[in-house]
């Protein structure tokens, strides 16, 4: 999983409650704000899952909204984000263990699924504690498993990525 | 179900954008976030579990959980080490990230190292081996 540092722009809105006479408390606000509206914001298809804000770089002058009365404060921060790329090789762990396929999670990555079409050698066995196993090794819940992104999709109605894993190429599989 | 056309990490067609930003590893990542994590733990009083966003937390226990070097020194060491070695921004990542132990595996993780005519032959398997060699030092003396 690589990890990006982005320099990116955004609109952070204050309303007239938060702006005080001491210039001090604004840019405090100003960073609240932004804060709240990235980890808000959770993911965009451009720039993948927004990780944290690391620093503010300007704010632009303030422009009045004209109907509300709220302040307009373009900023420009860097901020660490992370993508899934196709044909990547990525770590997760197990989530869930199904006959026709293994669900997992890789960081802010809830939705990845590897169909067991792609684990060639391994059986599936069910159970209370079901496991895909193979002569050498085992998947089950909590394992750490190397995969190549297949292909992944952007769900704007659930803000996050669903991506496709496989397990054929050479070095992948349980750590 | 595919990302942008053309888009392929294992040949480093990533999208302009992300060839120029800075990449960071999940060693790199897990000193950010932990430094951030105890200023919001003296910013304040509650509980700071509650104040970060979700993808935070969990992006934290990954990188925790997936970092091979935890020491400051021994992560700006790994850096200093793979800038060496020619290699895009990604690369260097996904090499610090994944530590294979051969050069035949890390040929298999990251394709790319094969184009450019940076890594042929004997000579270039062999510079893989040292750029792995010294990786692995750096884990030994951390």
């Amino acid at each position: 999983m690589v990890f990006l540092q982005a320099e990116m722009s955004w609109n952070v809105l204050i309303s007239p409650t938060q702006l005080s006479p001491k210039g001090l408390l604004l840019r405090k606000a100003i960073i609240v704000r932004l804060l709240e509206d990235i980890a808000n914001r959770k993911a965009s298809k451009d720039h993948g899952y927004y990780i944290a804000v690391n620093e503010l770089k300007a704010i632009s002058e303030g422009k009045v909204r004209e109907l509300t009365g709220d302040v307009l404060f373009p900023v420009t921060f860097t901020c660490i984000t992370q993508k899934p790329m196709k044909g990547e090789i990525l770590v997760g762990s197990v989530d869930k263990i199904l006959k026709h396929g293994v669900f997992l999670k890789s960081g802010p990555i809830e939705s990845i699924f590897m169909s067991e079409k792609t684990m060639n050698d391994y059986k599936y066995i069910g159970g209370e504690n079901p496991m895909f196993m193979n002569a050498h090794s085992k998947l089950e819940k909590d394992t750490a498993v190397r995969f190549k992104v297949m292909g992944f999709r952007w769900m704007e109605a659930d803000r996050q990525f669903q991506l496709l894993a496989t397990l054929a190429g050479d070095y992948l599989g349980p750590l | 179900m595919s990302g942008e056309e053309e888009e392929n990490a294992a040949e480093l067609k990533i999208g302009e954008e992300f060839l120029k930003a800075k990449c960071l590893m999940n060693c790199e990542v897990a000193i950010i976030l932990e430094h951030k994590y105890e200023q919001i733990q003296h910013m304040s009083d509650g509980d700071p579990a509650s104040q970060v966003s979700q993808v935070f937390e969990k992006s934290l226990q990954y990188v925790k959980r997936f970092s091979r070097y935890k020491n400051p020194d021994a992560v700006r060491q790994v850096r200093e080490t793979l800038s060496r070695y020619g290699l895009a921004e990604f690369e260097l990542c996904t090499l610090g990230n994944l530590c294979p132990d051969t050069s035949g595996e890390a040929f298999a993780l990251v394709p790319s190292l094969r184009s450019g005519g940076r890594f042929e032959g004997d000579a270039g398997n062999d510079k893989i081996e040292k750029m792995l060699n010294d990786l692995s030092l750096i884990k030994k003396f951390e």
